[in-house]
């Protein structure tokens, strides 16, 4: 037998208050995609940041082709051969794609043609069509994630790590990664895959291995031996309940609560964003968006909620145009918004717990120029028992709370001033299975309540399931609207893709 | 084989602050201690004179707080526009305009009773302090002109201003041909508190302590907070970044200009062009290394102080009070290194075999 690729054994570390990696082991066969199974929290990313040289490991050996490594940097990881693709991209946006790739590891005299060439010749070696000469601002999600792939691979990785790859990615883009990735693999590298996501994971991944609470539970598992199901009840470690079951569809709609009419936006390179959108939310639904990422959907959501201007349109909520009213006055008069962006949007993570909490509510806890911190405070209290969301202290850093609980805070926020409309774009993205429940089912209690619900997602699954009806956008338009009881995926795909 | 690495600490220590900050201290001495002996300078001698006649005596510890009041509230004006990501540089020429605000007031109430001239007088400079902020101000809020380069160049403006004058309108008639304005009406003069520290002291601890309790309570310094954490958030619970940037802008000007107004009332007979000495400057370094904490404003305002005072008294043993600068120079960069150093440990680790 070969000697493995990697092999991580009894790893540990520890942050201050969290045990991230209890002891995790890891294998991976060298020609191999190998997928890093686990919720969010898991201990997936500092598992793997240990192997690419963010960390160094508290316990516990690293071992590339069966050598013993320690490094201390990043760049030690990559000399060895060992390259990662973060979530966050770490790219130069005003440098070309060849630029960016041989950053840092450049020829002593740069021949700009020359590395044009090689780049191109690269590219193609491995399936990519790549232009080198374009500046990396101008590219999409899916093609700047190639020039971070092309980066490893310039410098040789023979063991190359993505993180959640497919977060940022179309589905036609996740498909071309996929094949990408198996010509690497046949060229004897190993690829290392961390997702939650179970279909990626049996579509792309030769084994997997899966971690649960810092430790792996399943080693390298051939993934032609086991079915989606027993993966997910490894990850969570029960059996998990179809959210189908929540989801009671509601037959009688109430009256119009949010009417969007001929909505227009332009986006801030000039370009028309959404063209000419209509739609009404009745009481008591849930009107899903369904698209591909940046199809106008942010920018939609966004003018509804008051942060993007309409260049033509309107936008009434019950029956009140609020068109030019402030994001203030949109939610005084019922509007709440759950942002695709938690942090930075939705929240500031600088600041405590408390103090985003209330940062919709504050206006009522004021004397005169004083703000009431001990209302703030016992809100605050009030809002983290009755949504679950799991603190410390309300006084404590908002950087403490995990993903799920940071969603758990923020839609709790909104909706606890009773809102007669609920618009939450990307409410469940990134969150592991039981944060992705917590949320739906808020969602859906919102609507039993009589709450007009907009939920824009990427998951066509979620929309299928949750949804009273179902709306497509396509460039900035209404590419078509379906009843989920009846439509097929086929035809949804189908106007996803702008095909009519 | 071994070797030393720098390796990120995962946990910032505790308290690293005031250590980074002796650390700086430490490290300025040393430095300065090889520069006056390269210089031929007595060492020992040069600091034990600083010393005394900096916090050595009754007498010497109220010149220095004297000297910490308009260094505390730059830094305190700084500190203000850092909380929102915005950087005060030109408190140095919001001080000398609040002064000359000040000035204006005491020729217009030279007959008024003390107390209502000098009260006239401090609100004079803080909305002259104000105003010299507002150009820079709406030019960022309103097309988004950095503020560090519309304020630092104002500075030299307002020096401009003074000499003007100096050698006009205000210009002194008994000056004996000396450009220099009228000097202030008596009653124009902030009575001393102690030894020689004049009412000010109390003044600016008033304000500093006013601020600390403001920009945690109220619901300004809150949504200050907020934009000051992210300008989207801000946008997206409708606070306007446009009204913030400018109110925050104008605030640091007013406490700026505010500081003026104390400085010609307590220590200057008249408005001149030295009113501000680099406090202004210096006030930066202040907020600087207070971690832009109205409480730290205070203590380091008292050091930096204190190093002025001495650094003054060591020019009559025949060394240059440029080395006094150099220190305050030198603890900034020893403490700000300590400062992101102490977030790193260093480690020893195998050399790797690869």
């Amino acid at each position: 037998m070969t000697e493995p690729a990697v092999e991580l054994d009894g790893i540990w570390k520890r942050f201050p208050g969290v045990v991230a990696n209890a002891g995790a082991n890891l294998t991976v066969r060298p020609g191999t995609v190998h997928a890093v199974l686990g919720e969010n929290g898991a201990g997936k990313t500092t598992l793997m940041n240990c192997l690419a040289g963010v960390y160094l490991p508290d316990e516990g050996t690293v071992k590339l082709h069966g050598r013993e490594m320690r490094f201390s940097s990043p760049a030690d990881a990559l000399a060895a051969g060992v390259g990662m693709v973060h979530q966050e991209f770490r790219l130069v946006p005003t440098f070309t794609v060849a630029e960016n790739v041989v950053l840092g590891s450049a020829p002593r005299v740069i021949s700009r043609p020359e590395i044009n060439r090689s780049v191109a010749e690269l590219a193609e070696r491995f399936g990519f069509s790549a232009e080198p000469e374009r500046p990396v601002w101008q590219l999409s999600m899916g093609e700047r994630q190639r020039v971070e792939i092309l980066k490893a691979l310039w410098r040789d990785a023979q063991v190359l790590i993505l993180d959640e790859p497919t977060a940022v990615l179309t589905p036609q883009e996740a498909e071309d990664l996929g094949r990408v990735l198996r010509q690497m693999v046949g060229e004897g590298r190993s690829v290392l895959f961390i997702s939650h996501k179970l279909n990626e994971v049996t579509a792309f991944c030769d084994e997997a291995t899966v971690l649960r609470g810092g430790a792996t539970v399943a080693s390298s598992v051939a993934i032609a031996d086991v079915d989606s199901a027993a993966l997910a009840e490894l990850m969570v470690g029960s059996s998990t309940k179809s959210t189908e079951t929540d989801a009671q569809r509601n037959t009688e709609m109430g009256d119009v609560v949010l009417a969007v009419d001929n909505v227009s936006v332009t986006d801030s390179r000039g370009l028309t964003a959404v063209d000419g959108v209509s739609f009404e939310v009745r009481a008591g639904e849930i009107l899903g968006i369904a698209g591909v990422a940046g199809n106008g959907q942010r920018q939609l959501t966004d003018a509804i909620a008051g942060l993007e201007t309409c260049r033509t349109g309107s936008v009434a909520l019950m029956g009140d145009d609020l068109t030019s009213a402030t994001p203030r006055d949109r939610f005084r008069a019922g509007l709440a918004y759950v942002p695709e962006d938690r942090l930075g949007v939705g929240l500031a993570p600088k600041l405590p717990i408390a103090e985003n909490a209330v940062m919709r509510h504050y206006p009522k806890m004021r004397r005169g120029p004083i703000l009431l911190w001990d209302r703030a405070k016992e809100f605050s209290a009030e809002l983290v028992s009755r949504f679950e969301v799991k603190v410390g202290r309300v006084e404590d850093r908002l950087a403490s709370l995990s993903g799920g609980n940071l969603q758990r805070l923020l839609l709790g926020r909104e909706l606890s001033s009773e809102p007669s409309v609920v618009v939450a774009s990307q409410p469940t993205r990134g969150l592991d299975v039981h944060g992705v429940a917590a949320i739906q089912r808020l969602l859906v209690e919102q609507r039993d309540q009589g709450t007009g619900v907009l939920m824009v997602s990427e998951d066509l699954d979620e929309l299928l399931v949750l949804a009273d009806r179902i709306l497509v956008m396509s460039e900035g338009r209404v590419a078509g609207k379906f009843d989920p009881a009846v439509a097929s995926r086929a035809e949804i795909g189908a106007a996803m893709a702008g095909v009519s | 084989m071994k070797r030393l690495v720098l390796a990120r600490r995962e946990n910032p220590t505790r308290g690293g602050q005031p250590l980074a900050f002796l650390v700086g201290l430490v490290f300025a001495l040393v430095i300065g201690a090889l520069l006056l002996w390269s210089s031929g300078d007595p060492v020992i001698d040069t600091y034990q004179r600083m010393w005394e006649r900096s916090f050595g005596s009754r007498d010497v510890i109220s010149a220095t707080l004297n000297r910490a009041v308009p260094l505390a509230l730059a830094g305190l004006a700084v500190s203000i526009a850092a909380k929102m990501g915005l950087w005060n540089i030109g408190a140095e020429g919001q001080i000398l305009f609040g002064a000359t605000a000040a000035a204006g007031m005491a020729r217009i109430g030279d007959s008024w009773p003390g107390p209502v001239l000098i009260t006239a007088m401090l609100i004079a400079a803080a909305i002259g302090g104000a105003l010299w902020a507002l150009g820079p101000a709406l030019a960022r809020s309103e097309i988004g002109v950095s503020e560090i380069i519309t304020t630092l160049m104002l500075n030299e403006v307002a020096l401009r201003v003074i000499r003007y004058l100096q050698s006009g309108p205000w210009k002194d008639p008994d000056g004996f041909g000396n450009l220099q304005v009228t000097p202030l009406p008596d009653q124009a003069a902030l009575g001393n508190i102690w030894e020689r520290a004049h009412l000010g002291v109390l003044i600016a601890l008033a304000v500093i302590a006013f601020f600390a309790w403001f920009m945690t309570r109220s619901v300004w310094g809150y949504e200050l907070r907020i934009a000051g954490s992210s300008a989207k958030a801000a946008t997206y619970i409708g606070i306007s970044m446009r009204t913030k940037v400018l109110g925050v802008l104008l605030l640091s000007g007013a406490v700026a200009g505010f500081a003026g107004g104390i400085e010609l009332t307590g220590t200057a007979s008249r408005l001149n062009e030295n009113i501000s000495n680099g406090f202004g400057f210096a006030g930066i370094i202040v907020a600087a290394l207070a971690l832009m904490r109205p409480s730290g404003v205070l203590v380091v305002a008292v050091a930096f102080g204190g190093l002025q005072v001495g650094g003054q008294s060591i020019q009559l043993l025949g060394v240059s009070s440029a080395v006094s600068a150099i220190l305050q120079a030198l603890i900034l960069f020893g403490a700000i290194g300590a400062g992101v150093l102490s977030a790193y440990q260093i480690r020893l680790v195998d050399r790797k075999v690869a």
